[in-house]
């Protein structure tokens, strides 16, 4: 591929799911209130510590039917289910009923795989023993079960991909799929990511200090996420999934497709200076890199979707990499508040942000941390030109930009 | 392919390994070439309450110790890294445009096993122990351990995970976003993955025999394999040995089972196709494969038939091996060794055989090297495939260093590298 006209690569389609429902209107409803729907963690396994996080941004029962047969549902683990319905979901949206099965590639992206399987196999080899292990938990408890079950139910027969790079994995798998279809490896990339939180991952997560815990405040205990807020103290672990269809221009052109956003560059770098489960303290050379990948295009973005959680350092080092590389902030959204860290739900609200949306104040941020000092947006948002930016746990960041078709 | 990229191509310049044939890359080709088989009873874990009891596990004692105190894991892919960029100064590695692109399919699990335990007796593990508990801890472990500033990915896609890790380094080398790239995979044994298997009954209770008649199953092994691939110019102009070239990869999906491979071996197939094509080469060009060939009954009937489909009639003569007969299969990691492997048959010229007694299987149609290690050509062009849960297939193709014709720039980049760096210094 040589022509760059041929080269764009546009957003056709998405599908999602999370603690806020079932679909892209659910989460544009849910990012509009600024409010993320929370249950209590199932703590009755006994992984969790007194004074642990209690809240969970977990899917519950979604009605997967639309999307699932009764035969899916049996053969699949709850993360495979959820990948196949928000890809089937996308690739709707993008009125694909066909997909070109040889050149339609998978990239999914996993902080945790399969949880639930995983824990019910390693419970039956602990605890009875090895001759007790299910053959059909462990098909399906690898990381890159859900990319194949995608491709199997779909077709899918191009390269299928599972990047496992904790929080800046979506990002990752957004970019690894442009990468593809700009080479002509594809025509059509069903990417995105998808996650299952277990009682286990969360109780885990507490104890390295990740997530927000309860905490009193104003005569009562709160506990909620506050993206750059000086009371911040942890993220809302959740789970769902977001999926994207992805083509070049050309190829969606040709075939009538609806242009929804289009896929710019993207930028990657790893701090050295992070512990292995946390963030350091390097937004200097992360700030260059992202510079010297996206120079040009950062002095167009007009709207940032930070990576923003209520991670205590993780979000002061955002701040630090987004005022060195935009020297001029434009507005920043944290729709992490919403959707809850992991699931890829910052996709479907870039995505949002881009077609017209509102964005609620997210409702733990009531004192922005003054050496943060990001006032985060709120009202109607329509983008045209967006950077999305994530920091994982261990050093490794992303970012992507987006614009309006 | 560009002009620019056959004039330039990504060039392996170093290797390193770590396998239950030893820690390193020495001990590993002395193993394999003589046909030793780095296989016995497991004593990482009680294998009573299990099917078998064979692996191939790693003699940790051997292992330097500066990285004694990560995951089983995180110590193999660093001590393998610490070997393949032995001879790059810590600056350059530093730098952001050094990357890591790194496979695993299991991270910590073993580690994560033990503080599970821990906690199902209601007592706290040894948090530490499990930092590398996810797929990336490998890849994040190797950044950290050489501070490298670059872009820092994990592919998990089972089996396959090494060989998409390099062939993502191959992307970020050919675009120009990183000057070098540490790529490969590091996996470790844990008792879930072992009785998974065996719940599967793909685990042999004897030495695994790929492509034997009498094959029945796989034996799993554990370690790391990794390169250091950069572009010939910059490798020319820093003074490094080019021991191969990486020239293309190629990804495709069965779309057919989650665990088994598709019988008539399409997807495969296509792997391999699509990696000649981006590497502008015919199946008459290859000289050698380094087979995914776990041993079990269906894995090697499928990948006998993509063999059949792309090669047609010189699948017969084409030599083929099974290096997993000899360090078993380490799963994310089996790409990073098999690699380390081929490009130790290019630079040797000698292709190890597949363990084993039996007779190769006549019904595959295959030229399975047996007995002893076979010599090779003096110029070789060779793939090496890998096939994994998810109906996931994934190929790279190695090639022996070809004389450039750009040796004269490559001189003068040599020169303005050496003219830059005394500037840098007075």
């Amino acid at each position: 591929m040589t022509n760059d006209a041929n080269n764009q690569v546009v957003v056709t389609g998405i599908g999602c799911l999370g603690s806020f429902g079932l679909g892209v209107e659910a989460l544009q409803q849910a990012l509009a209130t600024g409010v993320a729907t929370t249950t209590d963690v199932d703590q009755t396994s006994g992984y969790h510590r007194r004074g642990s996080a209690t809240q969970v941004a977990k899917t519950g029962d979604l009605d997967l039917t639309p999307w699932l047969s009764e035969d899916d549902g049996r053969r699949m683990s709850q993360f495979s289910q959820h990948a196949v319905t928000c890809a089937r979901m996308a690739l709707e949206h993008a009125n694909l009923t066909e997909i070109p099965s040889e050149r339609t590639a998978v990239t999914i992206a996993t902080a945790f795989g399969p949880g639930a399987f995983t824990e019910r196999l390693a419970l039956q080899v602990l605890q009875k023993g090895g001759k007790f292990a299910s053959p059909f938990l462990f098909t399906d408890c690898v990381a890159n079960a859900a990319a194949g079950q995608i491709a199997i139910a779909t077709g899918a027969r191009g390269a299928n991909l599972t990047i496992c790079q904790r929080e800046a994995g979506p990002l990752l798998a957004i970019a690894q799929a442009a990468n593809d279809l700009r080479r002509g490896r594809a025509d059509v990339c069903l990417a995105g990511s998808v996650d299952e939180l277990q009682p286990l991952s969360h109780a885990i997560l507490d104890r390295f200090r990740a997530v927000a815990r309860p905490t009193a405040r104003n005569g009562t205990i709160e506990e909620l996420p506050r993206p750059f807020d000086a009371h911040r103290n942890g993220y809302l672990a959740g789970e769902g999934g977001t999926m994207l269809v992805l083509e070049r221009e050309q190829h969606a052109t040709a075939r009538g497709a609806r242009i929804l956003g289009r896929i710019g560059g993207s930028a990657r770098a790893f701090d050295a200076t992070a512990p292995r489960t946390g963030h350091g303290s390097g937004s200097e050379a992360l700030a260059a890199r992202l510079q010297e990948r996206l120079g040009a295009q950062l002095r167009t973005i007009d709207t940032v979707i930070s990576a923003a959680s209520g991670a205590r350092r993780a979000d002061a080092l955002e701040a630090e990499v987004l005022r060195l590389a935009l020297p001029e902030l434009p507005q920043v959204l944290t729709p992490k508040s919403v959707t809850g860290e992991f699931g890829g739900g910052t996709l479907g609200a870039a995505m949002l942000a881009l077609m017209g949306a509102d964005f609620g104040k997210p409702q733990g941020c009531t004192r922005p941390d003054p050496n943060i000092g990001i006032d985060i947006a709120a009202g109607p948002i329509r983008a045209q030109h967006i950077l999305c930016s994530a920091h994982a746990a261990g050093g490794v960041s992303s970012w992507l930009t987006l614009s309006q078709p | 392919m560009s002009t620019s990229l056959q004039d330039d191509p990504v060039v392996v310049t170093g290797i390193g390994a770590v396998s239950s044939l030893g820690a390193n890359t020495e001990s590993l080709w002395q193993g394999v070439t003589s046909g030793t088989r780095g296989m016995g009873e497991l004593d990482l874990f009680d294998t009573t309450s299990h099917r078998t009891k064979l692996a191939g596990q790693v003699d940790t004692d051997a292992l330097p110790q500066q990285f004694a105190h990560m995951s089983r894991a995180d110590r193999f892919g660093c001590t393998a890294t610490d070997a393949a960029v032995e001879n790059v100064p810590k600056e350059l590695l530093r730098s952001g445009r050094t990357g890591v692109f790194f496979g695993s399919s299991t991270g910590a699990l073993f580690e994560g096993e033990r503080f599970l335990t821990e906690l199902l007796k209601g007592q706290e593990g040894d948090l530490h122990s499990i930092v590398g508990l996810q797929n990336d801890g490998p890849g994040n472990a190797v950044a950290k351990q050489f501070g490298c500033g670059g872009p820092v990915i994990t592919y998990s896609t089972a089996c396959t995970s090494a060989n998409v890790a390099i062939g993502a380094a191959l992307d970020a080398l050919q675009s120009g976003e990183v000057d070098l790239a540490i790529a490969g995979g590091a996996d470790e044994l844990c008792e879930i993955t072992y009785a998974g298997f065996n719940s599967l009954r793909a685990i042999d209770s004897k030495p695994t025999r790929p492509f034997r008649k009498d094959r029945k199953g796989l034996l799993m092994g554990e370690g790391a394999g990794v390169l250091l691939l950069e572009r010939r110019s910059h490798a020319v102009a820093r003074g490094a040995t080019v021991l191969a070239e990486l020239v293309s990869a190629g990804r495709s999906c069965d779309a057919n089972h989650v665990s088994a491979p598709d019988p008539e071996g399409r997807g495969a197939a296509t792997a391999i196709r699509q990696a000649l094509q981006e590497g502008d080469l015919s199946p008459n060009d290859i000289t050698f494969i380094n087979a995914h060939g776990t041993g079990t009954p269906h894995n090697d009937a499928s990948e006998s038939k993509a063999m059949h489909a792309v090669f047609g009639e010189r699948a017969r003569d084409l030599p083929i091996t099974s290096t997993k007969s000899m360090v078993g299969h380490l799963l994310g990691a089996a790409g990073g060794i098999e690699a380390v492997l081929t490009v130790l048959s290019i630079q040797h010229r000698l292709l190890p055989q597949t363990a084993g007694d039996a007779p190769a299987d006549p019904d595959l149609g295959l030229d399975v090297v047996v007995q002893e290690a076979r010599p090779l050509p003096a110029n070789n062009i060779a793939i090496s495939t890998n096939l994994a849960f998810g109906g996931n297939n994934a190929v790279i193709v190695l090639r022996s260093p070809r004389p450039s014709a750009t040796d004269a720039r490559s001189d003068d980049a040599a020169s303005r590298h050496q003219a830059s760096n005394n500037g840098a210094s007075s």
